[in-house]
């Protein structure tokens, strides 16, 4: 059974809803993964994190004290993290363009809309898990590299070390 | 000048799960048997979730006159009342939360009536038994073509 493989990873759910961490409890014990830890906002969460090496994260977005993309930035760029290449799948059902953007520009890995289905949660872990993501790391950013695909006719301005090799390999 | 910024590819940093196995698994999260049971677990925790549900509906109803409060609430309910199997309950609350993003947006106050109608419609479908029936449907088409009326409504009222 190839999902075995995930009987040893530890998830943490980062979730001010009761319901939706059971949800996604259920959801994930259904593909064998066992070890689900959870948390009511960010900062739960982070204390979490410090005892614990966890694997991936599902967090939802919009939480107090601490939501989900100062979460985001602190596991990302924060001296304390644990894992700062965590993969981080945030679930919202604040859709709207900024709100994505925002996501993104903190670090998220996946962006995943409410209302969730099977389908859609799965498609996101396999997508983490057929194409994990390069990072990157700039005077302003330290995540998931953000562009999706290259755009055929961009004319810089070129901002990478390995632009021109990318180049040159074309 | 900028500097350049550093690329630090997969093969540089610990993977959730070994090159090897990325391929079987991810397979395996796109099968139908994967999905199948993930559609049954649903249904199985579906009945408390629902409970879940109708506790934001009342809430939402005490709510109402609180824009900021039902707001919040729809917010709650659009996020899971259709993965339970609660669809239209779920669909009506997705309009009550893009017509609260889109007034705001315009920068203008929400109209109550169109609020309240909104909360009613949601209050009856999360009790009601044919939930997702074609009656459903003409509703959840109704307030979105009263929403429409009313963000048009506005638009011109702000412009003139």
């Amino acid at each position: 059974m190839p999902l075995s493989a995930f009987e040893a990873l530890k998830v943490l759910i980062v979730e001010d809803n009761q319901h939706m961490r059971v949800l996604l409890r259920s959801l994930l014990n259904s593909i064998g993964i066992r070890e689900i830890h959870e948390a009511g906002n960010g900062v739960a969460a982070l204390d979490v994190l410090k005892e614990l090496k966890c694997d991936l994260v599902l967090s939802d977005l919009a939480m107090k004290p601490m939501d989900g993309l100062e979460f985001t930035r602190e596991i990302r760029l924060s001296k304390r993290s644990i894992n700062p290449f965590m993969p981080i799948i945030m679930i919202t059902g604040h859709t709207e363009k900024h709100r994505v953007e925002a996501a993104r520009d903190a670090g998220v890995t996946e962006f995943l809309a409410k209302p969730i289905t099977p389908h859609s949660l799965y498609s996101r872990l396999a997508e983490i898990v057929e194409r994990p993501r390069a990072f990157v790391r700039s005077e302003s950013y330290f995540g998931p590299d953000r562009r999706r695909k290259a755009l055929e006719h961009y004319a810089g301005p070129w901002r990478r070390h390995d632009d021109f090799q990318d180049l040159a390999i074309q | 000048m900028k500097k350049k910024a550093q690329i630090i590819a997969p093969e540089l940093y610990p993977q959730m799960v070994s090159k090897s196995d990325a391929a079987k698994i991810s397979r395996a999260l796109r099968a139908s048997e994967t999905l199948a049971k993930g559609t049954q677990v649903v249904q199985d925790v579906g009945a408390q979730l629902r409970e879940g549900v109708r506790d934001y509906v009342r809430e939402l109803e005490e709510a109402i006159g609180d824009h900021k409060i039902t707001a919040a609430k729809a917010h709650e309910i659009r996020g899971f009342a259709e993965t339970v199997g609660l669809k239209a309950t779920g669909r009506i609350a997705d309009g009550l939360c893009r017509y609260f993003e889109e007034i705001e947006k315009l920068g203008a106050e929400p109209d109550t009536a169109v609020v309240a109608l909104h909360i009613s419609a949601i209050v009856r479908a999360a009790h009601a038994e044919d939930e997702a029936s074609r009656m459903s449907d003409v509703v959840v088409k109704e307030l979105a073509a009263l929403v429409q009326h009313k963000l048009s409504e506005t638009k011109a009222h702000l412009e003139s």
